[in-house]
């Protein structure tokens, strides 16, 4: 059974990997308030399935909805959060300012939530919501572990599939392109916040089921299950699989998750430093993110240019230094192309788009 | 009224410790290009030196500070030397990325080496002393004190030194410096060796007026650091001063009026407010940046 758990644990972040994934990966937006979304649908998952508070405890809401109808609507509210925040952030800012705003917005909602009881009774958060439908299902504790292990596994694959189609449809194009340069991309026509909001709105929206998905997991929520270093563990997981391919973030999740974290469950813990286990896990965690950044910042696998296999000759993909020059106003500047392979084509790889043409053009109005 | 002037008061103490660290942050993204994520960490390094330095010097605050200023100093050298240069080259976002990273470790080591639970300083806040309408402990004025002599001591470094002149070369174009002479990754050492110190310095101000403190105190402070960073306008030094004064106003002001918990919120909310209204006008462009003379 811990196996399960373990399992469980591990699929339900990969669904949230894959959709952070979709924002950092594919449009290169570094969000920190990622995590907050996962909170957001946690929590109205719990709030819409448990019932009228009984004093002293408070929430709001407190409905009696069937769970699957209270993850989707706690989708739709997550989603609502994202587009604000996005429409905020994504309009003008970029990169660290980008990133400074979310982590601001998400802090202030943080720190409103643990002071706020009325909302989710502050600091104690809400629980409650134990193996929803066991009865219904006629399951045992345990057989309904399993059983929703099975539901993790089959929404991955769901997510899995749809986020590998969209990688490689137009749109993933798009946003890839936008990734490399703005202004470029915006020069081939492409709406660069529209397409960034989307994404932006598209992985909330993962976030949010994987909030529900945890509510039932862990059966409890509170400000302590979404600190900000929750949300460098996923990052590091994507870094460690491969930012871009949806194949290798699943795979970093589970080597992160599993055989990083279960490893490190045995590293000594002293009864005189209870800290120092968990401490370590972080510190172990910090490393794995700085050494993959400056050693190996493609990760274990590379991100797929998708159906646009552009210049390949003899079945080899050209070297960036045998390629006819793009014009100056359309290279990526230095910096991004020495992110590694995830950058190394440059425009060359992701505006190709536009010059296939036909094909590609109607595929877009489709989206 | 009286409260009102009270609060007045506690925020520009409040201010004082954000200027030093604001500027200290802005230093160091004034030379390299790089919002440093572990700038946090340079001031709870600062105040957990001070903290084992002070049963050393028996109580002593000037030992104490100094202790947390060489702290800081090193950690800065450190982390410039070890990761800043390293990254070198690397989009701004992914040398922040990695200072995450750092911020992480730093943290959690000092778990390991002092427990997570807080810890205290002895030093007494000394009596209240009325100064004009304000209401201060000895050590606000203290503090206050200290950084308007730390705000005067970087102008005249940066104005009226060799050093400061390099140090606007470079934050205007490292290349340009390089070739002009000048020897940028030394300034820029240098550079990182000042923020840090500076930077110490505030985690001891800050962990001795809060009095208690433990791993994540500069973490939960480098938001706040960031805020009036970004009032002030990144990379322009002498303005973080305003920015700080503006944030910590603020901060005091609505906290008064509403909860002290909901402080926070009201600076992250002004962080909020100011990327979506002057993200031009006061957070400049990197291409724009420069540190104004």
């Amino acid at each position: 059974m811990y196996w399960v758990s373990v399992v469980t644990e591990a699929g339900i972040f990969a669904i949230l990997a894959l959709g952070l994934d979709v924002i950092w990966g594919w449009a290169g937006d570094f969000d920190l308030a990622f995590y907050g979304y996962l909170a957001l649908g946690s929590y109205l998952t719990f709030v819409l399935t448990i019932g009228k508070p009984t004093p002293p405890v408070e929430y709001i809401l407190g409905y009696h909805l069937p769970v699957v109808l209270a993850i989707a609507l706690a989708m739709v509210a997550v989603v609502g959060l994202a587009a604000v925040i996005g429409a905020i952030a994504l309009r003008n800012l970029r990169e660290i300012y980008f990133a400074v705003t979310t982590l601001g917005a998400v802090s202030a909602l943080y720190l409103l939530v643990e002071n706020y009881t009325p909302l989710f009774d502050g600091y104690n958060g809400v629980y409650g919501l134990i193996n929803p439908g066991q009865t219904a299902l006629n399951l045992t504790y345990n057989g309904y572990r399993i059983f929703f292990l099975g539901v993790v596994l089959v929404l991955l694959l769901a997510a899995y599939l749809i986020v590998q189609r969209l990688s490689r449809s137009p749109f993933g194009r798009m946003l890839r392109s936008v990734r490399e340069d703005e202004r470029a991309a915006a020069a081939y026509g492409r709406q660069v916040f529209s397409a960034k909001y989307r994404a932006y709105l598209f992985g909330a929206a993962l976030a949010g089921l994987t909030g529900g998905l945890f509510a039932i997991f862990i059966s409890a929520f509170n400000p302590s299950a979404w600190t900000p270093q929750e949300l460098l563990v996923i990052y590091a997981a994507i870094l460690v699989g491969g930012r871009g391919n949806p194949r290798g973030v699943i795979l970093g999740v589970f080597v992160v998750y599993i055989g990083f974290i279960e490893l490190t469950r045995y590293l000594p813990s002293p009864a005189s430093r209870p800290d120092f286990g968990p401490a370590m896990r972080q510190i172990l965690i910090g490393l794995m993110i700085i050494l993959m950044l400056r050693f190996r910042p493609e990760g274990l696998f590379r991100e797929r240019p998708g159906l646009d296999r552009s210049p390949i000759v003899n079945g080899a993909p050209i070297p960036a230094s045998q390629r006819p020059a793009a014009p100056p106003g359309l290279r990526s500047d230095e910096g991004a192309t020495r992110e590694g392979g995830a950058s190394e084509g440059g425009m060359g790889r992701w505006a190709g788009g536009r010059r296939r043409a036909g094909k590609t053009e109607r595929a877009g109005k489709r989206e | 009224m009286t409260t009102f002037l009270v609060t007045i008061g506690i925020g520009l103490s409040t201010a004082a410790i954000l200027s030093l660290s604001a500027v200290a942050f802005t230093l160091e993204y004034a030379v390299s290009r790089i919002a440093n994520f572990a700038h946090g960490e340079f001031l709870t390094i600062g105040a957990y030196a001070a903290y084992s330095g002070q049963a050393i010097f028996h109580q002593n605050v000037a030992a104490a500070a100094v202790i947390a200023t060489a702290a800081g100093a090193a950690a800065g050298l450190a982390l410039n030397f070890g990761l800043i240069e390293q990254f070198r080259g690397r989009t701004a976002i992914t040398v922040f990325i990695a200072t995450l990273g750092v911020a992480i470790i730093v943290e959690n080591v000092l778990t390991i080496i002092y427990g997570a639970a807080n810890v205290t300083y002895g030093f007494s806040q000394g009596k209240l002393h009325h100064v004009g309408p304000f209401l201060w402990t000895t050590s606000d004025i203290e503090v206050i004190i200290s950084a308007l002599a730390v705000a005067g001591l970087i102008y005249l470094l940066l104005q009226r030194t060799r050093f400061g002149k390099a140090v606007r070369a470079i934050s205007q174009d490292r290349a340009l410096a390089q070739v002009s002479g000048i020897p940028a990754r030394r300034i820029i050492m240098a550079t990182w060796a000042l923020a840090g110190a500076v930077a110490g310095f505030a985690g001891f101000v800050l962990a001795d007026t809060i009095g208690t403190f433990g791993p994540t105190l500069g973490f939960s402070f480098l938001l706040l650091t960031i805020t009036a960073t970004v009032a002030g306008g990144i990379g322009r030094p002498y303005a973080t001063f305003g920015g700080a004064l503006i944030v910590g106003l603020v901060i005091q002001i609505a906290g008064t009026y509403t909860s002290s918990a909901y402080e926070l919120v009201f600076a992250f909310l002004l962080l909020v407010l100011l990327m979506l209204f002057r993200p031009n006008g006061v957070f400049v462009r990197p291409s724009a940046v420069t540190v104004r003379a």
